[in-house]
């Protein structure tokens, strides 16, 4: 059964048409990597799934419920967290509160007070690595801090799913690796299902996602393991642009 | 024990504030009208920062809701004038008629212009508190335009000694419980689940949504919290105080933007910050209008301008920083 599916989705801005008929699945625990180039319509399938819009077309189950009306508030505590591609922390709040009000206001189906929140958000700041970073001001951080901060923000959620908007830019190799190293460890453990959109750092698609969804101007092209879709002369195509192959075998041929 | 009360010590500077100003004005001769408008803008601000200091939006209409405060305590004077022996009982009907009239604007204005965001918000509540004045100068409700003067009623509920003593000392009490207790307020949203909503929205409405906060609930949480503080102050320092009503002074937008000044130079969603702003705002203005009358909105542009790009988090938001860290820490917020 799965935990999010998504059938014929379209969301036009005007005469834009950014996702286009897209239906994919998500199983639960599944570790997916959503890969396409600036512009195919990565952020706005995200933005959909959280509610932040409501598609022109289709349909959006998660645990088959329908939720394409459902406001992004009440998407939350079901299970469904993110982080943003440019981190939007709460700058005046601390870490620690930061982290607190994804645990006070998204965790599934229970109420937690904001004595109990921030003993979480202790204990999630402690696991992901920021120990002694909880008081500072959350917009006091550096670029890559913020990001785990994010990462910790949507963990205290206890959720589900977790979409993460590029989460490994701007990070340097050694860090993706802990990254995902820290992210495949959490979603076995908490049998979190991540969806990663990455535009171009493959080393970490390559190394955690169990299946890759690619698309293209608003169309899923390729929806596949990982290895099968990365191979896939329709990536090479729309990363390198039509023919590169070939270019490719030419030029090392010669 | 000490652990368990340590939440409310920034409440400590502000009561110390409070009682300072009562102090000064009871003892000192000549202080007393000084203290009150001092404390009628602590007051102002300590409500006004509810709204606009939590949750970040600018509402140009706030004076509305001081105005519908000072008609809901006319309202109850007049309307029951008939009744003395209610006696301080028809204050007490005053007090609820202005909290309930304000709660159910703001519900109303909320419902429409908390749709909007930012700027779109500001210029609708703009519309809002001239609109009210012209329905009710234009309608001719609570005598329109004429006003209503209950000077007289006032006198023939309370008897004259004690209707003088309220316009002349006690209203100007009843402002300072009101600040006081608009910080008590503030400080327990702060502690709840509520002061967490807000900053979140504040700070970012968007990612504040999709971490499961129903932000147009908060934000009217706030902005009725914020509206019935403000018909209380209406109708202790505008209805009891002086006992007539025109809707052009009570509807008067220099009032909104005296509150902002207030909260925004004190340090805007900080407890202390409205006292610090008004203190040095009605002080300044005080003497300003003194030494230099005429030039004190001058003045005063160019320190809010100042303020605004050199620190745009306020006085208290200065000290805050600053002490962090420190023995002083706990007791600023």
């Amino acid at each position: 059964m799965s935990l999010l599916r998504l059938e014929n989705v379209t969301k036009q801005f005007g005469g834009l048409v950014a996702v286009d008929k897209v239906s994919l699945e998500i199983a639960k625990g599944e570790f997916v990597g959503i890969v396409g180039p600036n512009g195919s319509g990565k952020t706005t399938l995200f933005n959909v799934i959280n509610g932040v819009f409501y598609p022109e077309e289709g349909r959006v189950f998660f645990d088959e419920t329908d939720i394409t009306r459902m406001p992004p508030y009440k998407r939350a505590p079901l299970g469904i967290a993110r982080t943003f591609q440019i981190p939007r922390p709460f700058a005046s709040a601390t870490v620690r509160e930061n982290v607190a009000v994804g645990a006070m206001f998204g965790s599934r189906g229970k109420s937690v007070n904001v004595e109990q929140s921030l003993e979480i958000a202790d204990r999630v700041i402690e696991r992901i690595g920021l120990t002694g970073h909880g008081r500072k001001n959350a917009g006091m951080l550096t670029p890559v801090e913020k990001k785990f901060m994010e990462i910790a923000r949507a963990l205290a959620m206890q959720p589900r799913l977790l979409l993460m908007d590029e989460a490994m830019a701007g990070m340097h190799p050694g860090e993706i690796d802990n990254m995902v190293k820290f992210l495949v460890e959490v979603a076995k453990q908490e049998k979190i299902a991540i969806v990663a959109m990455v535009e171009h750092i493959m080393r970490a698609v390559v190394n955690m996602a169990e299946k890759v969804i690619v698309l293209d101007h608003g169309e899923k092209i390729v929806d596949a393991p990982t290895r099968q879709a990365l191979s896939d002369p329709r990536v090479v195509d729309v990363y390198l642009g039509k023919g590169a192959e070939e270019e490719n075998a030419d030029s090392s041929s010669a | 024990m000490k652990n368990r009360l340590r939440p409310y010590y920034p409440l400590l500077p502000v009561f110390a504030a409070y009682l300072v100003l009562f102090l000064v004005g009871r003892n000192v001769t000549g202080m007393w009208q000084l203290a009150a408008t001092l404390v009628f803008y602590c007051a102002l601000g300590q409500a006004f920062n509810i709204f606009l200091g939590m949750t970040g939006y600018v509402d140009f209409g706030y004076v509305a809701f001081l105005g519908i405060g000072t008609y809901g305590m006319a309202t109850a004077i007049t309307g029951l004038a008939g009744y003395p022996q209610l006696g301080l009982g028809i204050v007490a009907i005053g007090f609820i008629l202005a909290i309930v009239m304000a709660t159910l604007l703001s519900m109303a204005v909320g419902a429409v212009a908390l749709r909007l965001r930012g700027a779109y918000f500001a210029i609708a509540t703009i519309g809002v508190n001239e609109g009210f004045r012209y329905l009710i100068e234009g309608a001719n409700l609570w005598n329109g335009s004429s006003g209503m003067i209950f000077t007289a009623q006032l006198n023939e509920i309370l008897g004259r000694d004690l209707s003088s003593r309220i316009m002349t000392f006690w209203a100007d009490v009843m402002v300072l419980f009101i600040a006081a207790a608009a910080a008590v307020v503030t400080l327990l949203y702060m502690k709840s689940k509520i002061g967490y909503a807000l900053t979140a929205l504040r700070e970012d409405e968007d990612a504040a949504k999709v971490m499961g906060i129903n932000v147009t609930k908060y934000k009217i949480i706030a902005f009725i919290t914020s509206a019935s503080f403000a018909g209380t102050v209406g109708a202790a320092s505008w209805a009891l105080k002086t006992p007539y009503v025109f809707p052009p002074e009570v509807f008067e937008i220099h009032y909104t933007i005296e509150a902002i000044i207030i909260v925004m130079l004190g340090g805007a969603g900080t407890m202390l910050g409205p006292v610090v702003g008004a203190l040095i705002y009605g002080i300044s203005k005080y003497y300003l209008s003194i030494f230099l009358p005429g030039f004190q909105l001058f003045i005063f542009a160019l320190v809010i301008i100042f303020i605004i790009v050199m620190f745009p988090e306020g006085v208290v938001g200065v000290i805050k920083g600053k002490t962090r860290n420190t023995a002083i820490a706990p007791y600023i917020m």
